[in-house]
């Protein structure tokens, strides 16, 4: 018994599996190689477990993580995806970008607690029938072991893991009077920004109604200038403002933390925003404090404002930058990592039932995308309905596809200002998700970084990624 | 109606708690689950978040009102249809320890879903629900209940009403259904002392005292309405991220949209909630989406709070609990919009004139 089903038996009471069971894999395979293949087996009268359901699709470049998942949550015990062995794509790099996807995809089920026993890939070609036939095999012996798919345990009264506390340092304190030295650059900067010209807009944070909370503003008079503060309630990533400034003037100041100007290098990568209409002001920061406690991304962190950005403001004084050169990345230990790894350690069925419950709370509310940076999407996957990818439910059916496509469409591209982990309302530690995969990302394909001409790691490829799951 | 009252300790309060859940309802109570305070089935009384202060992540309507239920299901066979009803949510309820502006919040539901046109799932449910009130003894930087005509220690939807006094609880019977709920407990309960009446009145001031935001007058509904056109919409908006926080934490909000969860065999007509501030909320299928900007569908959200009201309903669809302003992703704080926009309103009314 799986690790999954004996905590399900323990969670929910599930009964046991009947006799004679047969598992129901649905195979999404490529039209060109794969299912020409499987077409091999059955007029060479080869004989297979009848367990599969095969889903013709293009190319598996097509094959987005979503389909697995909705096979899965429409009951499949597994999955299979197959399709041409690499440098015979039909659309000749397809396969190639979609081994990328599915290395991730396949770590971020594990790391959901997913028994990967369920989850195959192949490459099997038009000419091999007879391997196509061993894989249905394979597979479905596979399956087989791991059981019928488990209904979501109930996970009520479940103490969950203690995962370690949050460790580090953090940026240097400032102290009051810097604090108040910083904040008056700050406004006499963005007052003489607008003033000259040099920007239509500045993007920055003013105090809100909450105690210690500062709130984001799109500020586009000298009286607006006056309100700008800096400080540990600037919590919101400013990045995500952006766009919607750049609709208003032709140039946007944009006040930046250096954890932020990574998700801008993202929206340039990707052709979102354009640099030369942005003028980057970096400040001192003393770490943000969503609750009171300096946020773990704060916690491996100077704080000295990113030398890549335009202006440099200190408690000194303002500094012109922009040497474009990257800091090198502090040479700490993420705090994040420690959890990460706590997370890896539990027995497969308890990190199912650890996200199962988190997923569980979520409403749905999209406040993950909302804030996100680098969710820039005109219409998002999750809002489309011809058809219906995600669905509208906000129980177990739809929040876990959401989560899941959520943490692969910023797979490779995450930067980790954490701003979704912050304001989920039901406390999804979303932040473990991304970090996870960027982790899984740099391990498997290399680190990113803050170069704008680079490829997100997701859309590239090299012919010798690794390979080794697929069978 | 007679009321009648006592004082428990702690010790009494959690003993009858329990006995209320050994027995044939479903007792729910602010739990805390991975830190967070959320509604949920008891199993133990000791689960239970019983505090002076404070509130669960959201409010307890997913219990009267589910974020996702559904209507009828279907199967197909050969050319047949087969359409079932779902189960009538019939087994009583004791929504325990909720604060007073989510109750409110539960009448506010009850002017939707029980007036005119029934909805009999939620009437059944509502039916079977009795509700435990937990007043309270301080209020949150983000509370205003008192600005919106309610109160730490409102009674409205209340059958009984738990206030925080001197480290115990003064239970006070406010229905027939709280005096059920009672029943036999009552036995070994100490009766009040005799200024409880006046203490419960002295907190109900120390905390409105508390709360550090003007009252809103009932008449700003009309300036709000008859600002549907003003231009400040779209400035108050303009740092709206567009996600739900604030509709779906939200005590009072019960909008839904309908969707058919299906394979080729069988499927479920289902009811999930829905945002306003949602761009496909109100996208027809041409493409045309009559609240296209963000301004526009964040007045929609204050409007339906503070303005648009049914005949007979004299009160703002806005509770104060405060949750929208302590979780906005961009900070915007409703109270503060309101007093905003009706002053702007106002002012361009005085300009057109002049």
């Amino acid at each position: 018994m799986s690790d999954l089903q004996t905590s399900a038996v323990r969670h929910a009471g599930a009964a046991a599996v009947p006799d004679g069971w047969q598992p129901q894999i649905v195979a999404l395979v490529c039209n060109w190689c794969t299912y020409t293949g499987a077409d091999m087996a059955g007029t060479t009268r080869l004989e297979y477990p009848a367990t599969v359901r095969m889903v013709r699709f293009p190319c598996t470049g097509r094959m987005s993580p979503l389909m697995i998942l909705r096979a899965f949550e429409q009951g499949a015990d597994g999955v299979l995806v197959s399709g041409c062995h690499p440098g015979d794509c039909h659309y000749v790099q397809g396969n190639l970008v979609a081994r990328r996807r599915f290395t991730i995809f396949r770590s971020l089920m594990d790391f959901l607690g997913i028994d990967l026993r369920r989850l195959h890939f192949a490459w099997v070609s038009a000419a091999e029938g007879h391997k196509w036939a061993r894989v249905v095999k394979d597979v479905s012996a596979a399956v087989t072991a791991a059981g019928p798919l488990p209904r979501p345990p109930a996970a009520d009264g479940w103490e969950g893991p203690a995962l370690p506390a949050a460790e580090g340092d953090g940026p240097e304190e400032i102290s009051a009077a810097d604090a108040e030295a910083l904040r008056d650059h700050l406004r006499r900067t963005a007052a003489e920004l607008l003033e000259s010209g040099r920007a239509g807009v500045v993007i920055g944070h003013r105090r809100g109604s909450l105690p210690g909370r500062l709130v984001p503003v799109m500020a586009a008079t000298a009286a607006e200038c006056r309100e700008l503060e800096w400080g540990e309630g600037a919590l919101n990533n400013l990045v995500t403002y952006a766009a919607t400034a750049l609709q208003r003037a032709e140039k946007a100041a944009l006040v930046v933390k250096a954890c932020e100007l990574h998700a801008l290098t993202g929206l340039i990568r990707e052709g979102q925003v354009a640099r030369e209409r942005l003028l980057l002001v970096g400040l001192q920061c003393p770490g943000v404090r969503p609750e009171g406690a300096l946020a773990a991304k704060c916690l491996g962190c100077s704080g000295a404002p990113h030398p890549a950005c335009d202006l440099l403001l200190t408690p000194a004084g303002v500094s012109e930058g922009g040497s474009g050169a990257a800091a090198p990345a502090a040479d700490t230990d993420d705090a994040r990592d420690r959890q990460i790894a706590a997370i890896e350690s539990l027995p497969a069925g308890e990190r199912w039932l650890y996200w199962q419950r988190q997923f569980a709370r979520c409403l749905r509310c999209y406040a993950c995308r909302a804030v996100c940076p680098l969710c820039y999407c005109s219409t998002c996957v999750a809002d489309k309905h011809r058809p219906q990818w995600v669905p509208t439910t906000i129980d177990a059916r739809g929040n876990g596809v959401w989560n899941v496509v959520r943490a692969m469409h910023l797979a490779g591209r995450c930067t980790g200002c954490d701003e979704c982990a912050r304001v989920c309302p039901a406390d999804i530690r979303l932040d473990l998700i991304n970090r996870k995969l960027a982790l899984e990302v740099e391990r498997h394909f290399g680190a990113a970084g803050l170069e704008p001409g680079e490829k997100a790691a997701l859309v590239d490829f090299r012919m010798e990624d690794p390979e080794e799951f697929i069978l | 109606m007679d009321r009648t009252a006592w004082v428990l300790n702690e010790t009494e309060l959690r003993a009858w708690l329990q006995d209320l859940i050994a027995g044939e309802r479903t007792v729910v109570a602010p739990v805390a689950e991975d830190g967070v305070v959320v509604y949920r089935p008891l199993a133990a009384a000791g689960q239970a978040v019983l505090e002076p202060r404070g509130k669960a992540r959201w409010s307890p309507k997913e219990f009267l009102f589910p974020r996702t239920e559904a209507l009828y299901s279907y199967s197909f066979k050969g050319d047949a249809v087969a359409i079932t009803d779902p189960p009538r949510p019939e087994r009583p309820q004791v929504l325990f320890g909720v604060r007073s502006c989510d109750a409110a919040g539960l009448a506010r539901l009850d002017e939707i879903f029980l007036s005119g046109r029934t909805d009999p799932l939620y009437a059944a449910r509502r039916e079977a629900t009795t509700v435990v009130t937990a007043g309270c003894a301080a209020a949150d930087p983000e509370c205003f209940c008192t600005a919106v005509g309610g109160s730490p220690v409102g009674e409205e939807a209340a059958d009984l009403q738990l206030v925080p006094l001197d480290g115990g609880w003064l239970l006070r019977v406010l229905s027939g259904k709280g005096e059920a709920l009672v029943g036999e407990a009552a036995a070994g309960w100490s009766a009040p002392p005799a200024e409880s009446g006046e203490r419960v009145a002295a907190l109900e001031r120390e905390v409105a005292a508390q709360i550090g935001r003007n009252p809103v007058p009932q008449e700003w509904a009309k300036v709000l309405e008859g600002g549907f056109a003003s231009p400040s919409w779209d400035r108050l908006a303009a740092h709206c991220l567009g996600c739900s926080i604030c509709a779906y934490v939200c005590p009072s909000c019960s909008c839904f949209d309908m969707n058919h969860e299906a394979n080729a065999w069988c499927g479920e007509q289902c009811r999930s909630w829905d945002a306003c501030t949602f761009v496909p909320f109100t996208l027809h299928a041409s493409g045309h989406n009559p609240r296209a900007t963000r301004g526009g569908r964040y007045r929609q959200r204050v409007l339906h709070k503070f303005a648009f009201t049914a005949e007979g309903e004299a009160h703002f669809r806005c509770v104060g609990c405060g949750r929208c302003v302590a979780l906005c992703p961009a900070g915007l704080d409703i109270s503060q919009i309101v007093t905003a926009a009706a002053a702007a309103i106002q002012e361009e009314g005085a300009d057109a004139a002049r």
